[in-house]
């Protein structure tokens, strides 16, 4: 019979201790940093603009330069290609020498060469090669009495894909592995820190105020309310800063697929978070020292790595069982509806069963924390933590 | 000024087969500050976190104002547990007022309190600093800050006065002393029984989980033997052969003695001044100290 909003005043508390801590904001920045750059790259790296200078010696050489710039300059859009003369052949190599050229373009060996310093860049060649070829071709045609056209027919090689969705299975295998990451991540960092300040307010004896004041479960509630809406809000800067990075690269097709599917992977993150956040508050009231929380939340590590390692291995069968089982189904279900492999009947009763496995665990957790919470000497066990008298 | 009144009756609890506080009843009226004093272990803090719903009772009642106590009323309650602690990294202005919304007060009203509290503990210019950065001494003042600043129905405090120099005790007990004065009753516990005794005006004695002695200050002198100390002009050993009387110790001409008939007392001293002088003759009232040694014996 306290105030409705006593949890609210916790979970705010938690919320503002969070955001003035600097070692949460700096991490936040820090992985919003990663994932930028990892995308900036990306789009660098694609929309990186070249210049080739090519340099000649002869004019026979110079009109073959002329059409390998522009074959070359239509092939690549952020190409250019920069022509120049030399006198004779030994000035020619000096330039490539000394860097002033790329190339030297010239005749030899009974057809052209392209001589570079240490190498030849890739796409230069390519597109010479195509031009040289198609130039000498026309002009043997020529003196065949025929045309290029006519000696070509026939010959195009075209590709054709069966299974047209294979990109997109790669797409929601990457999506999919870097969101469980995030929920692990997530689940493990802030369930830490939870379990970290539970002993906090145990070691510290403000638990016995707080607890004369408000229920313990308003002060559960708010704590792991306070954690989740943290925990969510960072998850979706990540996804956000994620979504438009990937915007920005060749990959942006796939944007509303996996805009779609964050929806669920939302839902089942509320869920899923929420769950083993009350499990690692109650490894928290387990331990009477910081020291302790090591060994109460060693189940909860292995749980969270479980999770992580479904999700990256899981397959086949073992899947489909796992993307119904809390807590797995936290993260493997809406994996399995971003690669198109679960309907969206499946997706709602795996919720459904984690919701209700959510509920039961928090009334465990709930019971245990209340009494293990005003124990102050070392650490407890579950069957002490149960059977302990409030 | 309405009185409260806070009554503790036939409480029980034991921790395994040990019975840490066994059939404790006793009474803290409102405008009363009310000393809680007994050994290490004696069950005092047992006690205080029973009464304040930190652990749940194996038999016995916590009635507030003659009804059961519920949750709304302790909410009321100022309480200061014996293990001092805040959340060490949070600002002082920003835990208090969280403490204080938690009691259900607004949290500019926090506010208010708190600054009005911490000035008259000289702390106004720590608001914003950090809990670890204070001294232990203005750490518990904080504390005591985070009891009081409700204006609380009844103050459980456990030790209040543990860690403070004896200024700090004086500005406590006048701040204690106020709330009292409102009509709150007032519980605290403490070792240092000269300060209890300076203190307060009803005593609790607890002993290995029993009350040996409850009741005001005044009552509890009065339940002792009436002792007199007489100082004559010569020796007092002669003292020890008159009848009707129990000689407890003899220091060369002064005598602290104990008369077992009424008739006894005119007798000894007219047998002093045909003797000589009587340079005293008072009755001795008891130190609190040999008070509760006699009823912890």
């Amino acid at each position: 019979m306290t105030t409705p909003t006593a949890w609210l005043t916790v979970a705010r508390r938690e919320i503002i201790s969070k955001l003035t801590d600097k070692t949460f904001l700096w991490s936040t920045f820090g992985l919003v940093a990663i994932i930028a750059g990892i995308f900036g790259v990306q789009a660098f790296m694609a929309n990186r603009a070249s210049e080739y200078a090519v340099v000649t010696s002869s004019s026979a050489a110079h009109q073959m330069a002329e059409q390998v710039k522009t074959v070359t300059e239509e092939d690549h859009d952020k190409t250019t290609v920069a022509l120049s003369r030399s006198d004779d052949d030994a000035a020619a190599q000096e330039l490539v020498r000394n860097g002033d050229a790329d190339v030297w373009l010239h005749e030899g060996n009974g057809g052209w060469v392209l001589s570079g310093k240490t190498d030849v860049p890739g796409d230069l060649l390519t597109s010479a090669t195509t031009a040289i070829r198609d130039e000498v071709m026309g002009v043997n045609a020529a003196a065949a009495n025929t045309s290029v056209e006519a000696l070509q027919r026939g010959s195009e090689v075209s590709t054709a894909l069966l299974d047209v969705d294979a990109d997109r299975a790669v797409m929601a295998q990457v999506v999919g592995f870097a969101l469980a990451m995030l929920f692990y991540l997530a689940s493990f960092t802030f369930g830490l820190a939870l379990a970290n300040s539970v002993v906090e307010e145990k070691a510290s004896r403000i638990v016995e105020i707080i607890t004369t004041k408000i229920s313990v479960r308003e002060l559960l509630a708010g704590k792991v309310i306070g954690n989740l809406v943290l925990a969510f809000a960072q998850m979706a800067l990540f996804v956000i800063v994620g979504l438009v990075g990937l915007s920005f690269t060749e990959f942006d097709r796939f944007v509303p697929a996996i805009s779609g599917a964050v929806g669920w992977f939302t839902a089942f993150f509320v869920v899923g978070f929420g769950l083993l956040a009350t499990l690692w508050a109650v490894a928290g009231a387990l331990s009477s020292r910081t020291e302790d929380v090591q060994v109460t939340s060693t189940p909860l590590t292995m749980i969270t790595m479980a999770i992580l390692f479904a999700a990256l291995f899981a397959d086949g069968t073992v899947k489909v069982v796992l993307s119904f089982v809390p807590p797995f189904s936290a993260i493997v279900m809406p994996m399995r509806v971003l690669e198109g492999s679960a309907p969206w009947w499946q997706a709602l009763l795996a919720l459904a069963i984690l919701v209700v496995a959510a509920g039961l665990v928090v009334r465990v957790a709930a019971r245990l924390y209340q009494r293990s919470l005003l124990q102050t000497q070392g650490r407890l066990s579950l069957r002490q933590a149960w059977s302990t008298p409030e | 000024m309405s009185t409260h009144l806070l009554e503790i009756d036939g409480l029980r609890r034991s921790f395994g087969d040990v019975v840490a506080v066994d059939d404790v009843t006793f009474t803290v009226p409102g405008g009363q500050m009310t000393g809680f004093v007994g050994g290490n272990g004696a069950g005092k803090t047992t006690t205080m976190r029973l009464i304040m719903g930190l652990l749940a009772t194996h038999g016995g009642e916590v009635r507030w104002n003659g009804s059961p106590i519920k949750t709304l009323d302790r909410r009321r309650i100022g309480y200061m547990p014996e293990e001092r602690g805040l959340y060490p990294k949070q600002k002082v202005l920003d835990q208090l007022t969280y403490l204080g919304e938690l009691s259900g007060m607004t949290a500019s009203a926090a506010r208010t309190s708190i600054m009005e509290h911490l000035e008259r503990f000289g702390l106004e210019d720590r608001a914003g600093e950090r809990v670890e950065k204070l001294s232990l001494g203005n750490q518990q003042r904080v504390q005591i800050i985070a009891a009081l600043m409700t204006q609380p129905d009844a103050l459980i405090l456990d030790e209040p006065f543990s860690g403070l120099d004896p200024q700090a005790v004086d500005s406590m007990v006048d701040l204690l002393r106020e709330h009292a004065s409102r009509g709150v009753p007032v519980l605290f516990s403490s070792h240092q029984l000269e300060l209890v005794e300076r203190l307060c005006d009803r005593l609790v004695v607890l002993a290995k989980g029993r009350v040996v002695a409850a009741g005001s200050v005044g009552e509890l002198r009065g339940v002792g033997p009436v002792r007199y100390r007489i100082t004559l002009g010569g020796d007092a050993g002669w003292l020890r052969d008159l009848a009707g009387i129990h000689v407890h110790d003899v220091d060369g001409s002064s005598a602290l003695v104990e008369f077992q008939d009424e008739a006894a007392r005119p007798a000894l001293l007219a047998a002093a001044v045909d003797r000589g002088d009587v340079l005293d003759f008072a009755r001795r009232i008891p130190a609190l100290s040999e008070i509760y040694r006699e009823v912890t014996s």
